[in-house]
């Protein structure tokens, strides 16, 4: 007992300033504490593969140093041990090389050949096997250890009531009451109990029989048949939690959230329901033109002010068809109240794309008659584009009226070239966008009447 | 993106749509044998039944597969018309359903809303699928524009 303190203290020391006397964990009943410390145990089962990936250098230290008993397991932060805890069987995982006794500073292994072996076969098989149920089965071997090294009396770790859940509360009963020797038996019974429920639950299959082979000198056959279930049923709860991963373990819970986010489903179905909208609008935005905008916001306008536009359309090609430009005018003269009253932004094709109210200025009738003659013959031509999936410009009418006062040009639109105001920025008013739907379907024979039909709709 | 089914499915909507629009136009044209009619009033109506028989058509190039395109036939189908003139609008009005509806994000409310007054049938819709009845909609009222404007190309004089 006595190099045993020594060492554990010595352990202590390096993990925990704190020390607590083993006499005292010896004296403590482990009746009273094996009902608190196996529902700690299995909360640090599931704790265990937390966070895997930190401490690496913390966890080097650890296998090479002695672990911790369970006087001093008691003393450590249940998140920090864990960790740790965790660390080691994936360090195991990783090193080839079994652990080293020659590494250990302090006794460590050196005073349980069965842990030796233990922690060997540990290698062996997760090197092979998956990480959760190996890091999961290893690390109750390592409670295991700890649990028949430490005092069996140990108040606060969760170690002791290991092999008690696991294994016959007979035999580990008798191992506990002294410290060393019954402990080692009772060790290596619930040891040997945890490997064949290991190897149980592993699909290694040449190293099943190996496992079996090195523990049999110490083996109670009873023992292994009763401890075969419990250790299986743990490493199972252990995979289950690691795959639910930050998430609480719920069964029906399909996503997985990352790292950092809310793991209750209704931020879960929040994040579900934003991304299909964002889908939804990715796919719009390739529907409506000029939509560049990153901003949720003004896309949305985008695809409204499209729509709009496109029920423009629609309503003016219906009455072209009724032909006659005299029936038109007084037509479009009624529409253009309703459809400049909102002005339609049909992109910036043509340039600068600006967003006016549709202000009617009374002019004269002859002024805008040309202006709008021309700007139909603008018009016409991004009106077109537009059709085509191209965009308009906005021309605010109040420009193009004291353009038409600035120049006053022949009555003739369709040879007109490009006058100033047009050669910007094609207007394209919802009102305009009438006209030149009119003046394609007319055609340019009637100037007059097309002419006249501009007039109407330029008023408002 | 537009993969071969979607090309199909647009062809097909496009031709299904042409051939009944032109049918309905044929059909108001043989209604209404004088040409003469240029009564503001008249030719009003003229085009807004040109319009509605736009949209139906479309609608029913459609089918009954969109949101949209069945709040379209419900509300413009022939059968909703005469529904209409014999009970009076205050009937069809109370048979609308009510719903009530709330827009999670209080950031798009206001376009939310209007989207909803543009789309057919978007009053009875949350964000999500209204977004995707948007998409539907935008594409076939381009073709429908499309088809009209062909139309009024080469048959006009």
């Amino acid at each position: 007992m006595q190099p045993c303190s020594r060492e554990m203290q010595g352990i202590n020391s390096l993990l925990n300033p704190t020390q607590i006397s083993l006499q005292d964990l010896h004296d403590q009943q482990q009746q009273q504490q094996s009902q608190i410390q196996s529902s700690q145990i299995h909360h640090q089962v599931q704790n265990s593969h937390f966070d895997p990936t930190s401490h690496d250098d913390f966890l080097e230290q650890m296998f090479s140093t002695i672990p911790p008993p369970s006087c001093s397991w008691s003393d450590l932060n249940p998140a920090k041990t864990p960790a740790a805890w965790d660390l080691k069987p994936r360090d195991l995982s990783d090193d080839t090389a079994p652990l080293n006794p020659d590494n250990n500073n302090n006794v460590a292994f050196q005073f349980d050949d069965s842990a030796n072996l233990a922690s060997k076969l540990r290698n062996h098989q997760i090197s092979g096997s998956a990480k959760s149920a190996a890091a999961a089965a290893a690390m109750m071997l390592q409670q295991q250890l700890l649990m028949s090294r430490g005092v069996a009396g140990a108040g606060d770790s969760g170690l002791i009531p290991m092999p008690l859940s696991l294994g016959s509360a007979d035999d580990n009963v008798d191992g506990s009451s002294s410290f060393k020797s019954p402990n080692l038996r009772a060790h290596d019974d619930s040891v040997q109990a945890l490997f064949n429920g290991f190897a149980g639950s592993m699909h290694g299959p040449g190293q099943t029989p190996n496992q079996t082979q090195h523990f049999h000198h110490s083996q109670g056959g009873p023992v292994q048949g009763q401890n075969y279930g419990s250790p299986a049923a743990a490493m199972n709860q252990a995979p289950a939690s690691g795959s639910a991963g930050s998430a609480p373990a719920q069964p029906r819970q399909r996503v997985r959230a990352r790292r950092g986010q809310a793991t209750d489903p209704h931020s879960i179905a929040e994040r579900l329901r934003r991304e299909r909208i964002a889908e939804r609008m990715k796919a719009l935005q390739e529907l409506v033109p000029n939509a560049n905008k990153t901003d949720k916001a003004s896309m949305l306008d985008e695809i409204i002010d499209y729509v709009k536009f496109l029920q423009l359309q629609v309503k003016v090609l219906s009455m072209s068809r009724l032909g006659g430009a005299a029936a038109v005018a007084p037509l479009v003269a009624d529409m253009s109240p309703e459809g400049g009253g909102d002005c339609v932004q049909a992109g910036g094709g043509n340039g600068g794309a600006q967003r006016n109210q549709t202000a009617s200025s009374n002019d004269t009738l002859m002024v805008t008659e040309h202006q709008v003659a021309k700007l139909m013959e603008e018009d016409m031509g991004s009106a077109m584009q537009y059709l085509q999936g191209k965009g308009l410009c906005l021309m605010p009418i109040s420009l193009a009226t004291a353009i038409s006062t600035a120049t006053c040009h022949s009555r003739n639109p369709t040879n007109r070239p490009v006058l100033q105001p047009n050669g910007g920025e094609g207007p394209s008013s919802p009102s305009m966008s009438v006209l030149t739907v009119q003046s394609a379907t007319l055609g340019n024979g009637t100037v007059d009447a097309s002419v006249k039909d501009s007039t109407s709709v330029s008023k408002t | 993106m537009i993969s071969k089914g979607a090309t199909r499915n647009s062809n097909s909507r496009r031709v299904k749509f042409a051939r009944r629009f032109v049918s309905a136009l044929l059909h108001m044209r043989n209604r209404n044998p004088r040409p003469g009619s240029l009564s503001i009033e008249g030719v009003r109506t003229k085009s807004q039944r040109i319009k509605i028989a736009a949209y139906l058509s479309m609608a029913h190039a459609v089918g009954s597969r969109r949101a949209w395109s069945r709040a379209v036939l419900s509300k413009l189908g022939s059968r909703a018309r005469r529904h209409m003139s014999r009970m009076g609008r205050s009937s069809l009005g109370s048979l609308k359903k009510k719903r009530v509806i709330r827009s999670y994000s209080p950031g798009e409310l206001g376009q939310a809303k209007k989207l909803r007054q543009l789309v057919p049938g978007g009053k009875t819709m949350d964000i999500c699928s209204l977004l995707e009845e948007t998409a539907h909609y935008i594409t076939c009222l381009a073709t429908q524009v499309k088809v009209m404007q062909t139309l009024a190309d080469n048959f006009s004089k």
